[in-house]
């Protein structure tokens, strides 16, 4: 390893990447791209929609419905069934199940029994502001404070995440963007001193081809560094735990240029080069594209690497993880740029040689 | 010896491009490699600046094998590529500070492009300039760090004859600072003018290495050229000059009172390669 070779290259790439059209277009196109999240909804829609099954065909119960026009909605079922169906379907936020002898208890004192029903998927502060729903309204009808059994039943596996709104949950998507027009801009690098010939004449000098893969690694990472920190400066995301998240960027970045310095050498066309760019760089981008869509399972994208970057971003910027929390994806990408960047430093070496 | 080859060869598949070549070159000395397109001349290039390793055979430079002490080697040899591959998106003056830096060399890059007369082009990106102009951008570059050995692959390859002119005093002047060159050409006129060594090289094979006028005298043929005033009209005789009964042909020719010139024509080259190799030198 020589240091002058690797200072004198990145500082050549770092200016030829500024000077390439193409790759600044790239780079601020990922920064274009963040924008996107003043346009999506800043907050969920906080109307409740609730399937009822009044096994009694309470009297008191539809004054209840009646009041609570705004924030909750009620549709009746005939059975527990349906109404469990209804709310595994997605069609409703959660279930009320009211005993039989739901009025009775309630005139005499009495605690009755109600039961609320939520799919697996529902946040722990949507059941607990149901919950209070269900508890204010009935006080309000019965003119007082009400003894209520409330009893919580999840469909399915319970997932007591936080919903957030689509704007914060569409972050990963920025960062990755980002990370990969960088993969692309470090292949366009690599694919373009093949092309031009200057890379022959660099390796007859003291450089080796470890000094140019270094030199042009560090350079991608700066960039990719700087990128998603103006993506998150200029969408006021940049929140959470900053150690977690500058690890996060990181990694990505390393992983961004590893992938891109190993796809470079398969080629040493520049056509041909946006090819072998273009489709990983979509199945990279399907974690972060699939979080977006409610109700999907992103465990099928666990063989996917960018997985555990979408997944460490969401939980250090939406849901308040740190470091603890996130360091076994972390420990996955690291296992994975060191993989990168073996295979692209051997795929390099071996095209020079 | 500066540059010491043994039995060097190379092959892409089945096609043996060297096949078991054997020269030297000392200090000082301008080796011409010649050659048509395809007979080997790049491979050997590469193998002895190192960019492919050889798979048979060995070469030294400056004492260091090409196998094994590239570093050190590249630190001391200027390699000047047959392709154009300046950084196009760079100017002339920082593609050759960038390489001063990879060489952490302490030549003023402003002297050296004054002494290969491209200072007027300093500011201008290299893809702005000329073929001519961007040969003497690479040769200036191949000079960045005060080179012991030149390799020169085709340099006035595609060169306007002004040009290619230039290129050739400044080889010129660098052999007589005591560099040592190793030159690829299939331009036998310039082989002849530069070479201290001819090495003719063809489908991979060395067939023929000496100095350009032992190559001549040896494998070409020399004639006597006399012609003749007769009336209105020239009658032109050729004699070879090694033939057996030439001086007698000759001297009744030249009691002739009618002589209008003589000239003597010695073989080029080009005569000497095809006479050796069945085929032309050309591209």
């Amino acid at each position: 390893m020589n240091s002058s070779c690797i200072k004198a290259i990145a500082r050549k790439d770092a200016k030829m990447a500024m000077r390439n059209k193409l790759l600044l277009l790239a780079l601020f196109s990922g920064i274009l791209f963040s924008l996107v999240y003043y346009a999506l909804p800043s907050s969920i829609d906080e109307t409740y929609s609730l399937a009822v099954y009044d096994e009694g065909s309470s009297q008191i119960f539809p004054s209840i419905s009646g009041i609570s026009s705004e924030g909750m909605s009620f549709d009746t079922f005939s059975t527990e069934k349906d109404c469990e169906n209804a709310i595994q379907n997605g069609n409703y936020i959660a279930g009320i199940i009211l005993p039989e002898d739901f009025d009775s208890l309630l005139l005499s004192g009495h605690a009755p029994h109600i039961t609320l029903i939520f799919n697996y998927d529902v946040s722990e502060g949507t059941i607990n502001s149901i919950k209070y729903f269900i508890q204010t309204l009935i006080d309000v009808v019965a003119f007082g404070k009400q003894p209520l059994q409330l009893q919580t039943e999840i469909l399915g596996q319970d997932m007591s995440g936080m919903r957030t709104p689509l704007r914060d949950q569409s972050l990963p998507l920025y960062i990755l963007m980002a990370l990969m027009m960088e993969m692309w801009t470090i292949s366009t690098l690599v694919v373009e001193e093949n092309a031009l010939g200057t890379l022959k004449a660099v390796l007859v000098t003291p450089a080796s081809p470890f000094d140019v893969i270094t030199a042009k690694g560090i350079v991608g990472c700066i960039y990719s560094l700087g990128v998603v920190v103006v993506i998150l400066i200029l969408t006021q995301s940049l929140r959470g735990s900053l150690p977690a998240l500058f690890i996060g960027i990181l990694l990505g970045a390393v992983m961004a240029v590893s992938i891109g310095l190993f796809l470079g050498s398969l080629t040493k066309n520049i056509t041909g080069s946006y090819i072998y760019v273009a489709v990983p760089m979509l199945v990279f981008l399907l974690p972060a594209l699939l979080i977006l869509i409610p109700d999907v399972s992103l465990s099928a994208l666990k063989v996917i690497p960018t997985y555990y970057l979408v997944n460490s971003f969401d939980n250090i910027l939406n849901n308040g993880a740190g470091l603890f929390d996130v360091w076994k994806d972390y420990l996955v990408i690291g296992i994975c740029d060191a993989l990168f960047f073996v295979a692209g430093v051997y795929a390099l070496r071996r095209q020079y040689k | 010896m500066i540059i010491e080859a043994n039995d060097l060869t190379y092959s892409y598949g089945k096609n043996l491009a060297v096949d078991h070549i054997s020269f030297s070159v000392d200090q000082g000395e301008i080796l011409g490699f010649l050659g048509p397109n395809g007979s080997g001349k790049t491979t050997t290039v590469k193998m002895l600046t190192g960019q492919i390793t050889p798979q048979e055979g060995g070469a030294k430079v400056l004492g260091h094998d090409v196998s094994k002490d590239l570093k050190i080697i590249h630190e001391k040899i200027g390699v000047c590529f047959e392709e154009k591959n300046l950084y196009p998106r760079m100017s002339v003056k920082e593609n050759l500070e960038f390489f001063a830096d990879l060489f952490d060399s302490s030549m003023n890059v402003d002297d050296l492009m004054k002494k290969v007369d491209i200072s007027k082009w300093s500011d201008k990106r290299t893809e702005t300039l000329s073929k001519g102009m961007q040969q003497r951008v690479m040769f200036a570059r191949s000079l960045i760090n005060d080179p012991d050995v030149l390799f020169l692959d085709e340099p006035t390859s595609g060169l306007d004859p002004i040009s290619a002119d230039q290129i050739r005093k400044m080889i010129l002047e660098e052999k007589r600072k005591g560099k040592t060159i190793f030159l690829t050409t299939h331009n036998m006129m310039e082989a002849d003018v530069l070479s201290d060594q001819v090495a003719f090289i063809n489908e991979g094979k060395i067939v023929a290495l000496d100095t350009p006028e032992n190559l001549k005298l040896k494998l070409g043929l020399r004639n006597l050229k006399i012609k003749i005033r007769t009336g209105k009209k020239f009658i032109e005789e050729t004699l070879p000059l090694d033939g057996p009964d030439t001086p007698q042909k000759a001297k009744k020719l030249l009691e002739n009172k009618n002589i209008a010139t003589v000239h003597t024509q010695e073989a080029t080259l080009e005569e000497v390669f095809i006479k050796l190799t069945g085929r032309k030198l050309g591209r």
